[in-house]
């Protein structure tokens, strides 16, 4: 599903607060078994994916018809179509919360985050180094594919050309960087075992705790349901 | 020159890490069309695998000492925790595999090591992948049947067997980029 980024109200959530709140989500994915605790998870789900994402018409409808498609076949072959619907929940249950943040974290956060759970310096430097040339090394192979085409060589097609006509150009381009990257930092006198500092560290701001508080409640409403069924 | 299990770990050690886990994660993105169309869970890494292992063996042959595959896959494995904690599961998981073989053989700085520490990657990545599909699809009629299924020893054995030889794959397609870094005068590694 391709998501936009818009201004969004969850992308001044506290990065930590949604990273325990999407390992929470995704294991009540495998444990809740009531329709309608599922049910009551997808629609909050539902409402903060819509609001805080802009979502693409044909993305709607391509899951929308793969979750019918998954559930006329459950119910089809089950002949309960209770079940079926619930198989349908749980996997939106697991899906959403995955969506949701990634397109509303960005790359900064998530360092500060990993920083502000005490991770060791050098662990911190493997992350953002992974964030920053992530894109970059996309643009190389986005830029090798091209150069592909532009000799007649359709990859994407050939699959049996991908090692010597995408992998092997990469790689070597990825190597290069590995050694530019590091004269650049060792010119600027960076130690990997030293703890780094941030011009905007992350807090906990009332709206955190907000948030926090509706995430317990929706949890503990859920649990209910779960519980009485 | 070899590389200790004490002998303390460089900036540039760091640095190529870090890229490969780049690599990783953009072979996760150019396969991953292939692998959503292999219907069976944890199985789906067949498509990635050979070419992951490449980055992994590259990533062993230069950094040859034990916690080069924790460094590159754990740092994946953060990352991608925050799309799931399940995919970080079944990347820890393989870490942990591969690092036993580099315990066992003192480092990564042996071919044979390298490949079978691949090999026991993609096979544990398979297995543990296989087993969180399963347990996710439990619950449901038809989840129950597909796991039932499943969990038969006839479709996991193959499907981890299929998974180590996709690793050893790409760990013969990353020799062959080590001899050609080397040749190159990019990579001092050993052989």
């Amino acid at each position: 599903m391709s998501l936009a980024k818009l201004p969004q109200f969850l992308g001044s959530v506290n990065p930590l607060l949604k990273i325990v709140l999407s390992i929470a989500l995704t294991a009540c994915a495998f444990a809740l078994k009531s329709v309608w605790a599922n049910l009551l998870l997808v629609s909050v789900l539902m409402v903060l994916t819509f609001v805080s994402v802009r979502v693409e018409t044909k993305s709607v409808v391509g899951v929308g018809v793969f979750l019918l498609i998954f559930t006329g076949l459950t119910g089809t072959l089950s002949g309960d179509w209770g079940y079926a619907g619930l198989g349908a929940a749980r996997l939106l249950v697991l899906i959403l919360p995955a969506l949701l943040l990634p397109a509303t974290t960005a790359p900064g956060d998530l360092v500060r985050a990993f920083q502000a759970v005490r991770l060791p310096p050098f662990l911190v430097l493997s992350l953002m180094l992974t964030w920053r040339f992530l894109p970059i090394i996309q643009q190389e192979a986005q830029r090798i594919i091209e150069a592909n085409l532009l000799r007649g060589v359709d990859l994407a097609r050939r699959p049996g050309l991908w090692f010597s006509g995408l992998f092997t150009p990469l790689i070597f381009r990825i190597v290069s960087y590995a050694d530019d990257v590091t004269v650049g930092l060792e010119t600027r006198g960076y130690d990997p075992e030293s703890p780094r500092s941030t011009s905007q560290p992350l807090r906990w701001r009332p709206g955190d705790t907000l948030f926090a508080l509706g995430a317990a409640a929706l949890l503990i409403a859920v649990g209910g349901l779960e519980w009485t069924a | 020159m070899e590389k200790s299990m004490a002998q303390r770990w460089q900036l540039k050690d760091y640095v190529f890490a870090a890229l490969m886990t780049v690599g990783l994660a953009v072979t996760a993105k150019v396969t991953q069309p292939f692998a959503s169309a292999i219907p069976l869970p944890g199985a789906t890494t067949i498509a990635w695998a050979p070419f992951a292992a490449i980055f992994l063996t590259l990533g062993m042959a230069r950094l040859r000492r034990s916690g080069a595959v924790a460094l590159m896959a754990g740092v994946l494995a953060l990352i991608l925790g925050i799309i799931s904690w399940t995919i970080s599961a079944f990347l820890v998981a393989a870490l942990l595999a591969a690092e036993l073989v580099g315990l066992v053989s003192g480092g990564f700085a042996g071919r044979t090591t390298r490949l079978l520490a691949n090999m026991a990657f993609f096979a544990a990545t398979c297995l543990t992948g296989w087993f969180i599909g399963v347990t996710f699809l439990r619950g449901t009629p038809v989840g129950d049947l597909a796991a039932q299924w499943l969990t038969q020893p006839w479709v996991l054995v193959p499907a981890a067997v299929v998974s180590a030889l996709a690793g050893a794959v790409g760990w013969w397609l990353g020799e062959q980029i080590v001899f050609q870094l080397q040749r190159a005068g990019k990579l001092d590694v050993a052989r």
